[in-house]
């Protein structure tokens, strides 16, 4: 050993380098060679297990539950007011989170924004996390379909399921809307949706003879009545971008990931594991972020130029 | 749709997972570390009032400690000026007392003196009276009667400068 670190050490750079390359060549060869894996089958739907109508995402779903149930009931079973362990470290978590959604709701609003907010960070982050545990994708059922064999994963992250973004932005979309009915009043609140005071206002002056300024009114008015369209168009735009957002990152996340392991199987992967737990982050904290913000939206009230 | 693969079953049971974790959550998590949090910041905010209690308590002790030893400092002050001032009135008295006695003792040795001097005086008067009487008669012989001569004697000794002390002598030398 000391031998061979005596002759690294007088090597010069480039040399080392190449050393380096040739021996990481070697690697993937045999890689690719001995610990060939079978060629990656996408699908973008979640494909049932054992015939019935529960899909592996399911199954993946009520893991990241029975996961998170246990981390929670683990930490929080014996309260300490002095915390410890992993009291300690999901306290400190979860501090984080109230933190961010007090600062963007305020403190009255972020205490009752908080759990739904969290559920929809923590749940889509767990998903994202926990997909990448090996077994994941490549344990299952070989099936057969027409030709060729395919593999159908036990288990498969549910972020690429897309009913579970859609689900997801449903909640966020339903709980938006409510809290902008409650904080605002039904009435205060459609006239962001439903603008056409103005309109009828210029309507009537035109049939009273006030041809002129009725024109005006009536052109303002037509505006109005646009945006307050266009409002309801991108409040359930909203739907759609968030699931498909979501859908999008972590499916295509998953098929690099199988894609690379296929090509270059062993070390190859491991960047894009990382890159990957990153992402899961980064959506998490876009779709609860997000949700957040239209929140916070919603319950603030526009202000009235009439 | 059917080939990205939404359908109501699956949404309908991601719903379903995502109200379970909600609850689950709810309860383990967020309910108990809310609760934690709340007793936490509530016991800070006690400890640092009680601290500022102890401290504010602390410094009324400090200066409470100080004002009785000012007062236990002047108490003693006072003290030593009034012993000392007794102790001085005591000298005084004393001073006073002996002076007193001394004056009186003084008083008595004189009007003592002066008493047995006036009878010295009056003894030695006498005496010369008689001497002088003695020789005058021994000079006159009984040509003159003894008690006009005694009054005689007396009226010169009267008149005589000094009065009664040294009339006799220089009645003599005359």
């Amino acid at each position: 050993m000391a031998r061979i670190g005596w002759w690294w050490g007088r090597l010069g750079r480039w040399r080392k380098i190449i050393i380096i390359a040739v021996v990481v060549i070697v690697l993937l060869l045999m890689g690719r060679l001995f610990f060939s894996v079978p060629q990656p089958h996408v699908e973008l739907a979640a494909e049932p297990l054992f015939g019935s109508p529960f899909t592996n995402t399911m199954l993946a779903s009520l893991f990241t539950i029975i996961v998170l149930g246990a981390v929670c009931f683990a930490a929080t079973r014996k309260m300490r007011i002095v915390p410890k362990g992993l009291q300690n470290i999901v306290e400190a978590l979860l501090e984080m989170l109230i933190n961010f959604v007090d600062d963007t709701a305020g403190k009255e609003y972020g205490r009752k924004f908080f759990p739904v907010i969290a559920t929809i960070f923590i749940f889509v982050i767990a998903n994202a996390w926990l997909a990448l545990i090996p077994g994941f994708m490549t344990v299952g059922f070989w099936h057969t379909e027409g030709e060729e064999q395919v593999l159908v994963p036990l288990f498969r992250g549910a972020n690429t399921d897309i009913n579970f973004p859609l689900a997801l932005a449903l909640v966020s979309f339903v709980f938006v809307e409510y809290w902008g009915l409650r904080s605002q009043g039904f009435f205060r609140y459609m006239r962001r949706f439903i603008s056409v005071g103005e309109l009828f206002r210029g309507i009537s002056q035109i049939f009273r003879g006030k041809i002129k300024s009725g024109l005006g009114t009536f052109f303002t008015g037509v505006v109005k009545a646009f945006a307050g369209f266009i409002e309801v168009i991108s409040e359930l735009v909203r739907i759609l971008s968030l699931t498909v957002r979501l859908f999008g990152n972590m499916t295509a996340g998953e098929i690099l990931i199988l894609m690379m392991i296929f090509l270059i199987p062993w070390v190859a992967a491991i960047p894009f594991y990382g890159l990957e737990l990153f992402l899961g982050f980064v959506q998490a904290l876009i779709f609860g972020g997000l949700t957040l913000v239209f929140l916070v939206m919603a319950v603030t009230p526009r202000e009235e130029h009439e | 749709m059917e080939g990205i693969g939404i359908n109501v079953p699956g949404l309908v049971a991601q719903l379903i997972c995502f109200f379970i974790l909600f609850g689950l959550l709810s309860v383990l998590f967020y309910k108990p570390i809310r609760r934690i949090l709340d007793e936490r910041s509530e016991r800070i905010r006690v400890s640092m009032e009680q601290a500022e209690q102890i401290k504010e308590q602390m410094a009324k002790t400090e200066e409470q400690v100080r004002e009785q030893l000012e007062d236990a400092r002047r108490g003693g002050q006072n003290v030593l000026a009034q012993a000392a001032q007794m102790g001085e009135r005591l000298k005084e008295e004393a001073r006073g007392e002996a002076r007193h006695e001394a004056e009186i003792i003084i008083a008595r040795a004189r009007t003592e003196i002066e008493r047995e001097r006036d009878e010295a005086i009056d003894e030695l008067r006498h005496q010369f009276v008689d001497l002088a009487i003695l020789a005058a008669e021994k000079v006159v012989s009984e040509t003159l009667d003894r008690e006009k001569h005694r009054r005689l004697i007396e009226e010169v000794l009267e008149q005589a400068p000094g009065g009664r002390g040294d009339g006799g002598s220089s009645k003599k030398e005359g």
